[in-house]
């Protein structure tokens, strides 16, 4: 009798957990049927890169498993395979394990653990998928991206050498005109046909400048230690063998800089010249070059005690072929201080200018230690 | 003009160019013995007397060839791989004479052995100094090989 009820007991426990079983399940279909829009299995088939991931049974997915090529990408290739054999394993066991008289509670415990981790894994390789998914398409966009540098450059190309060609018979037969016929054409007509050189020689000028806005941006850089104080009084000199203004220059004890030599130096050919350009005969022919130390950078500046510019339009001082003086007062295409923010931004620096009218202006930008 | 007495042979294919660079020849009196070809194809039948050259002596080999990088058919770099390869033209001054001023271009012609490199100005006036300062030195100054 006591071995009866025992048994009674043994068969209701039975019952119950594989109600409960049934419902986890059920609960456990519906909610990868909401997370992945699928029932587990075929969920499972996805995972594995099968090429048709709709099958419902257990065994047609198997035989899928065995069957595809999929495993020959060799990726992750073992986490479907392990899960979909687990989970036959799991049924067989439910169904064997459910008429045996012992270990219910245990089993349902372990069903119960192994479908929540199976359902944790899913997850996780739908997230690896997904990432892997992410890169490819990365790669693709890196080459589109690399095509996209193949073709600036062969524009950049034709630029210096297709637009020239057209510039230099313009600038070249007007001045014949000149040379040959000076005779039949009387003041006017030079004058007019000098506008017709002087506006050649801006695009020339012009072409240059976009050239080397876009040389800066390709060009590979070579890190290096530069003694910035002999690299500001070497430029300077070189600027000033070409210019017939007095112009002193004062440069300040300055730190090392760590960056390209030949783009730092593009920079201070820029902000120096530029000083000197806007230095007018009367004002203070005294260029400063100075730094202060930062938490993890160095800041240069250049200062000048010339022109300068109104702080209203400070937004627009690095803007490409934006200026703040007319072509009669200055001569300029607008592109120098682009360049300088460019190089700068590719060393990971900042630069900002503050200036006032008739007061100067100051340029300064940072470079890492 | 006998096709085997040049002195300068002038490869361009844009004929405004091409009339400039003579007209600042001309000034230095340096364009009697100059043969102007339009492209590289014909700069390669012209030194190795193929084409429409084959009647010359390849034995008259110019003084200077003034060398422009694009041109159609034949571009600039691959006339001046073929003559620097060719024992019989290889000792021949070349000089590349072109609008484009890219690191690539000057490099690749370095390295395939050109005599100098010379980036057509813009201006007029620069333009005129430069081909006839380069036609004095290398007419001239130069000292070729007997």
């Amino acid at each position: 009798m006591t071995v009866n009820l025992r048994i009674n007991l043994q068969e209701k426990g039975r019952i119950v957990a594989i109600v409960i079983t049934l419902v986890l399940f059920s609960f456990l279909t519906c909610y990868f049927q909401f997370r992945f829009g699928k029932l587990p299995i075929s969920s499972l088939s996805s995972l594995a890169y099968l090429p048709n991931s709709s099958h419902p049974s257990y065994l047609s997915c198997f035989s899928i498993i065995l069957t595809s090529a999929w495993w020959k990408k060799k990726r992750i290739w073992f986490a479907p395979a392990f899960l979909t054999i687990l989970l036959i394993l799991i049924q067989l066991l439910f169904v064997t394990f459910a008429f045996q008289r012992f270990t219910d509670y245990f089993f349902l415990v372990m069903f119960i653990f192994v479908i929540v981790i199976v359902a944790f894994l899913g997850e996780r390789i739908e997230k690896v998928k997904s990432l892997s998914d992410l890169n490819e398409k990365l790669d693709k966009e890196k080459e589109k991206l690399e095509d996209a540098n193949k073709e600036l450059d062969a524009f950049a190309y034709s630029v210096s050498h297709d637009l020239r060609v057209p510039l230099r018979a313009i600038d070249g037969f007007s001045r014949i005109l000149i040379e040959d016929y000076e005779d039949k054409l009387d003041e006017e007509g030079k004058r007019l046909i000098n506008i017709v050189r002087g506006n050649t020689m801006k695009m020339g000028q012009l072409i240059d400048d976009i050239l080397q806005l876009s040389r800066v941006g390709r060009q590979e850089m070579k890190i290096s230690e530069i003694n910035m104080e002999a690299l500001v009084k070497n430029v300077f000199g070189e600027l000033k063998s070409s210019i017939h203004k007095n112009i002193v220059l004062e440069v300040k004890s300055l730190p090392p800089a760590y960056g390209d030599r030949i783009l730092i130096k593009q920079i201070l050919i820029n902000l120096l010249s530029n000083s000197i350009k806007f230095t007018k005969p009367g004002e203070t022919p005294v260029i400063e070059v100075g730094s202060e130390n930062g938490i993890d950078e160095t800041i240069y500046y250049v200062r000048d005690h010339g022109v300068g510019f109104d702080m209203k339009y400070v937004n627009k001082l690095f803007g490409l072929f934006q200026r703040l003086h007319s072509q009669e007062e200055f001569e300029g295409t607008g592109v120098g201080l682009s360049i300088v923010q460019r190089i700068i931004r590719r060393h990971g620096g900042r630069v900002w200018g503050e200036g006032k009218v008739d007061g100067g202006a100051t340029i300064y930008f940072t470079l890492p230690k | 003009m006998d096709l085997d007495e040049i002195e300068i042979l002038l490869v361009e294919d844009n004929p405004t160019d091409a009339e400039l660079t003579m007209r600042a020849l001309k000034k230095k009196n340096l364009t009697n013995n100059l043969v102007w070809v339009k492209d590289g194809a014909e700069a390669l039948e012209f030194l190795f007397a193929t084409g429409s050259y084959s009647k010359r002596n390849i034995e008259g080999i110019p003084k200077l060839i003034l060398l422009d990088l694009r041109m159609p058919k034949v571009d600039g770099l691959e006339v001046l791989q073929r003559i620097k390869k060719d024992e019989r033209t290889k000792k021949i001054p070349v000089v590349i004479l072109t609008s484009s001023k890219e690191d690539k271009d000057i490099v690749e012609s370095y390295e395939l052995g050109v005599n100098s490199y010379v980036s057509k100005p813009v201006e007029f006036d620069e333009f005129t100094e430069a081909v006839s300062t380069l036609g004095l030195y290398w007419m001239l100054l130069n000292k070729p090989p007997e």
